[in-house]
This record gives structure tokens, C-alpha cells and sequence, in this order.
């Protein structure tokens, strides 16, 4: 009797420990990404305005100026990266789901894992060696490169577990009334999966956006306006690296400007994603 | 539906393709705005260089539109890219040695475009004054041997001022760097334990001290911890307004760094200079000359890949050289005495 009580008393005393450590956790997971925005807030948005957002970098002396050509910069190579990225990203991820499991098919998902996990600074350095030398010259087409290096294990991965969850039944019956298995991936399967194709991409773009490591060695960075892909290229996170550790104020404010639109662009980024996985649900429903 | 959305992703996909590879089209080297057509020269290196080479650069494209791209990735990294031929110029803080020029595969001139003196600087609670220190005192502090700010040989070289009874923390650069190798060589220059013990180099083994990051690293290691003492470029200090030492020179004088003092410097090195371009201007003789001075090289193809580039990147240098120097004052930059820039342009000359 004395047992059963003390018993319960610690398993009540247990599910309140227990509940309060987690709900702790909880609040630290959090944390660090309102401890991020505030202080971005407090120290970018002052600066963030039509000068910073419209005009290129000023020398140090005149006060001002912005990075237009950095912000397009990074728009134009994480795009020339999602180009890439991709068909090769979706082609692979729907061969590992309808026909990866063989031993090359481990083999491609084991190697999508290897390359998921290979620091960017190592991608950067070996795209520098196989473009920039070559090329003799840094370019937007190694930047982009670079960066679809990054996305390709991505979006592989997502795009297999996503076909892998479209329900058997349906390839069963867009086959029964006739259709080709091509047509059954392209208008059947493909469009049940691509709330969480999209999810992935998103995730891949968000990731692209904000690396610098792979740009330093392929993109360079360039104090004016550049459109060509055979050209150095500006970029945020690696222009925010260069005003940071500059010896100017005014160069500070605008580092903190530019970590602001960046968090923001990679914020959207995260929100679309949740947005099209949400609609997958209700499709599925 | 789907299927439609499914095919407009790949239409636009398609397009834009297209589009990037129809831009790429254009005569490579060559900018087109308007009808105008721009040249691009890339060059990368020296970070220190970075604040007036971006001020060069913006001039020099209001006047002529020719624009010249510079990147900060360290004097070693400008050195191997320029070796690789990824870029059009490179710089670096510390010239290439006869030995390392024998690794290049293509003929190169280099020469000095501007120095730059490196401040000792210092956080004492107190003490707004410039401190006097002499090479031993500043080798002995570097080595850990003086470890207090009240310490005896500090006192007799600053009377009348009321060094705290602090420890001294010793600030020094955590990544390589030509700053470390302009102040190293100082060292090892004045002081024979300095060059046994220690030597010098882009980045040695210090015996004591914190390290820092950059010289941004070190200016804030040194705004936060009292009795901290480090060595910045001379604009790091200014902009952040850490007081900085007079140093006492080969003649006996204490100096404080800055433009005429470092300009003093570079002029009584021209003898030197004409025997090898490349060779240390620390400690130069001189009543006012400060001593921890160092030149910014620029690399230059002899054998240029691109002939018309590389005459449009000549004339920038030349302007460099000749109306460039007087906006290195107002970024606390040293601009090369008149002789040593006449130098850079004999060299420069032999760029085709």
C-alpha cells in the first residue's frame, strides 16, 4: 500500500521532470533563432533602404552606397545552381525510388549522402580546380556550379522519399487504363509528389543562398555590375564577410543590412516550403 | 492541372537556360552598357590594399570607365591565383622572393603601388597618452620577458606617466598574414633573441599571447581586454581609435606611424630598393623615419594572355602611381615617396 503510493508520487514527480526539461529544450531550440532575428532587426533594419537595395558598393570615405549587384549576384547563381541542380536533382531521386534497389542504386544513394556531407568549402575548392583554372578566370558558371553541388544530394534524397510515398495504387491504375510508365512518373506520380519535391528544393535553395565557403574560390565577388557567366560576381554572403572585417563603421551598418536580407530571403524560403507541404497533405486527403 | 504546372516549371527551366547562354554570348573580356563597352580587370590579393585599392578603382572608373574588380583574399591567395592565371594582377604585402619566382611558369614584374605602417597598440585603462617604447622593450614585451605595464624599463622610457600595475596581455594574429610579417621582420631585425627564438614570417610561433583573427580580430582582442597589447595596420587603429606607441627608430628618435613618418621610410630605402625591389623597408635609417613600415606589391604579367587588357590595366597602374597617391592620405595609407614611384613605373614600363 505504502509502496503503490510512494510509487506513484515518483512516477507524477518523473512525468513533471521530465515534462518541464523537454518543454525547456523546446524553448532553447527556439531560442537561438529569435536571439538571431532580434539582433538583425535591431542592427540591420535601419540600414536596409532603397540606397542599400539599388546601388553599387562605394569606395571607404564616401558614405553609403549598397549591393544591388551583390543581392542579383546571389539571385542569379543560386538560380544558375537550381538550373542545374534540377532535372539532375529529380532524375536521380525518381530512378532510387522506382528502380534504386539494386546494388548501384545503394551505391548512388550512399555516394548523395557522402556529397551531402562534404564541407562547402571543400566543394568550392574542387570546382576551382575544375573550372576557375581551366577557365582562367573566377565566373558566375563556377559559382553556380558550385552551389548546384550542394543542391544535387539535396534534392535527390527528397524527390526518391516523396515518389516512394505516392501509393502504389496509383501507379496501378493510371498503368491499368493504358498509360505508359513514362506517362504514369510525368502526370501521375511526379505531380502526387511535388509538394514535397517542392519542400525539398526550397530547403536546397535556402541552404544555397546563404553559403559562402563555396563562392570564395568560384565567384570571387566584384565591385561592379556583372551578368555575363564567364565573369567574377558579387554575392552576399561573401561580400558580408569582406564589409565585416573592414575597418569601417559605415561598412559594418551595411554588412548587418545585407545578413538581414538574407536571413529574410531564406526565411521566405523556409515558409514556402511549409506552405507546399501543407498542400501536399491536403491533396493526399 | 498538375500536369500543365508540371510543364510550365520546365518551360521556364528551358527559358531561362536559353536566355543565360544567348548572355554569355558577347565577346568575352568586354562589358556592353548602352552602346559603350566596358573592360573588366580582375585582381586579388592583399587584404590591407582593399580600402584604397576600392577607392582607386571607383575613381578611376568615373574618369576613364574602365573597372577594375579587386577582391580581398589574403596576399598568399593572390600570389597562388595570380601563379594559376585566374587573375589579371595580384597583391601582396610581402614581395616574391628570388626562390619563389623560380615556381612561376609566365615572366612577371612586381612593385611597390603604396605602404602602409603597422601600429603597436594598446588598451590602458587611464593612460590616453602614446607610450614610448624602444625596439628591446617591444621584442622583450613580444617574448613575454616584460610581463607587467609598470615594469621598470617601461617606466624609464615613459617619465611622467602612471603605468597601472596591470599584467601586459600580448594580442597577435591567429591567421597568416603580411602584417605579422612586416612586424616579425621588424623583430627579428632589432632583436637577435627575437630571430633565434622566433623569426619571421606570414605566421610564426609566438611564446606568449592571445590570437585574433584578422586585423579585425586583434583591434577588438585589444578594445576589450585592459593591459592588451597587439599590432594593427595604422587605419585599423584610427578607426577604431585605439592610442597606438612611438617607436623608437634606427636614429634614436621616437616616432609615432603615419603618413610622413612612413613616407621618410620608403624614401630612405630607395638605395636599397634599387639593389631588389623586393627588399625589407623595416628599420630604416632616418630622423623620422617610422620604423614597422612595409610596401603593397602589385603582380603583373610580363606576358599578358589578353594584349589589349593588359595596356588598359598599365595606364590604371600608371595613374596608380602618379595621381592615386594623394587619396592614400586620407585612408591613412603611406603614399610612396617620389623616387620609389618613379621605380614602380620603370618597372611597370616593361609591361608590353
Amino acid at each position: 500500500m505504502r509502496i503503490s503510493r510512494l510509487y506513484e508520487m515518483w512516477r507524477r514527480f518523473a512525468n513533471i521532470a521530465s515534462l518541464t526539461i523537454t518543454a525547456v529544450c523546446a524553448v532553447v531550440v527556439m531560442a537561438p533563432v529569435f536571439i538571431i532575428l532580434i539582433y538583425l532587426l535591431a542592427n540591420g533594419i535601419r540600414s536596409v533602404n532603397w540606397e542599400f537595395l539599388s546601388s553599387l558598393p562605394k569606395p571607404p570615405g564616401d558614405e553609403g552606397g549598397g549591393m544591388a549587384n551583390a543581392i542579383v549576384g546571389s539571385f542569379y547563381m543560386v538560380g544558375l545552381g537550381l538550373l542545374l541542380s534540377l532535372p539532375v536533382g529529380v532524375g536521380a531521386g525518381v530512378y532510387l525510388a522506382e528502380f534504386g534497389r539494386s546494388r548501384y542504386g545503394n551505391a548512388v544513394r550512399f555516394m548523395a549522402d557522402v556529397l551531402n556531407g562534404v564541407p562547402s568549402i571543400v566543394i568550392g575548392i574542387s570546382v576551382w580546380a575544375l573550372l576557375v583554372v581551366p577557365m582562367r578566370s573566377f565566373s558566375a558558371l563556377a559559382g553556380g556550379v558550385a552551389l548546384s553541388f550542394i543542391m544535387i544530394p539535396m534534392i535527390a534524397r527528397t524527390t526518391e522519399e516523396m515518389v516512394r510515398a505516392v501509393p502504389n495504387s496509383l501507379r496501378a491504375a493510371s498503368l491499368s487504363v493504358g498509360a505508359t510508365y513514362a506517362r504514369t512518373m510525368w502526370s501521375v506520380v511526379l505531380p502526387a509528389a511535388r509538394g514535397g519535391i517542392v519542400t525539398g528544393v526550397m530547403l536546397a535553395l535556402a541552404r544555397a543562398f546563404g553559403e559562402a565557403a563555396p563562392l570564395l574560390f568560384t565567384a570571387l565577388g566584384n565591385r561592379f555590375w556583372n551578368l555575363y557567366l564567364d565573369r567574377p560576381m558579387a554575392n552576399l554572403p561573401t561580400q558580408i564577410y569582406e564589409y565585416a572585417k573592414s575597418p569601417y563603421q559605415d561598412w559594418h551598418r551595411q554588412a548587418w543590412a545585407a545578413a538581414l536580407v538574407l536571413i529574410a530571403v531564406v526565411l521566405v524560403l523556409n515558409v514556402v516550403a511549409r506552405m507546399s507541404t501543407r498542400e501536399r497533405f491536403r491533396a493526399l486527403r | 492541372m498538375r500536369q500543365r504546372s508540371m510543364s510550365i516549371v520546365a518551360g521556364v527551366l528551358v527559358a531561362t537556360a536559353l536566355a543565360i547562354v544567348a548572355g554569355c554570348a558577347p565577346k568575352k573580356g568586354t562589358t556592353t552598357t548602352g552602346s559603350e563597352t566596358k573592360v573588366q580587370i580582375t585582381g586579388a590579393g592583399s587584404t590591407f590594399v582593399n580600402p584604397i585599392m576600392s577607392r582607386w578603382s571607383s575613381e578611376y572608373e568615373k574618369l576613364t570607365g574602365v573597372q577594375v574588380n579587386y577582391q580581398s583574399i589574403g596576399s598568399g591567395g593572390g600570389i597562388q591565383q595570380f601563379k594559376e592565371g585566374t587573375i589579371d594582377f595580384g597583391a601582396t604585402d610581402v614581395a616574391v622572393t628570388a626562390e619563389e619566382q623560380k615556381d612561376f611558369t609566365r615572366q612577371f614584374v612586381q612593385f611597390p603601388v603604396v605602404a602602409g605602417t603597422v601600429a603597436v597598440v594598446y588598451n590602458l585603462p587611464g593612460v590616453t597618452q602614446n607610450l614610448q617604447l624602444s625596439p628591446e622593450v617591444l621584442a622583450d614585451i613580444f617574448l613575454g620577458k616584460i610581463k607587467k605595464w609598470n615594469d621598470r624599463r617601461l617606466a624609464e622610457l615613459n617619465p611622467g606617466v602612471n603605468l597601472p600595475d596591470q599584467d601586459i596581455v600580448v594580442v597577435h594574429r591567429s591567421d597568416g598574414s603580411g602584417t605579422t610579417y612586416i612586424f616579425t621582420d621588424y623583430l627579428s631585425t632589432v632583436s637577435t633573441e627575437w630571430q633565434q627564438r622566433v623569426g619571421r614570417g606570414k605566421s610564426v610561433s609566438w611564446p606568449v599571447g592571445v590570437g585574433g583573427k584578422g586585423n579585425e580580430g586583434v583591434t577588438g582582442q585589444v578594445k576589450q581586454l585592459p593591459g592588451a597589447v597587439g599590432y594593427v595596420e595604422l587605419n585599423y587603429a584610427v578607426q577604431n581609435n585605439l592610442t597606438f606607441a612611438a617607436i623608437r627608430n634606427a636614429a634614436g628618435k621616437f616616432v609615432l606611424p603615419g603618413k610622413s613618418t612612413g613616407e621618410e621610410a620608403t624614401r630612405m630605402a630607395v638605395e636599397k630598393l634599387k639593389q631588389d625591389i623586393g627588399s625589407s623597408v623595416v628599420n630604416m635609417p632616418g630622423e623620422n623615419s617610422y620604423p614597422i613600415t612595409g610596401f603593397v606589391y602589385v603582380l603583373v604579367d610580363k606576358q599578358p594572355k589578353d594584349a589589349a587588357k593588359s595596356a588598359e590595366m598599365k595606364k590604371f597602374f600608371e595613374w596608380v602611381l602618379r595621381d592615386g597617391q594623394k587619396m592614400a592620405v586620407e585612408l591613412d595609407y603611406v603614399p610612396l615617396a617620389e623616387e620609389v614611384a618613379q621605380m614602380s613605373l620603370q618597372k611597370l614600363a616593361e609591361v608590353p
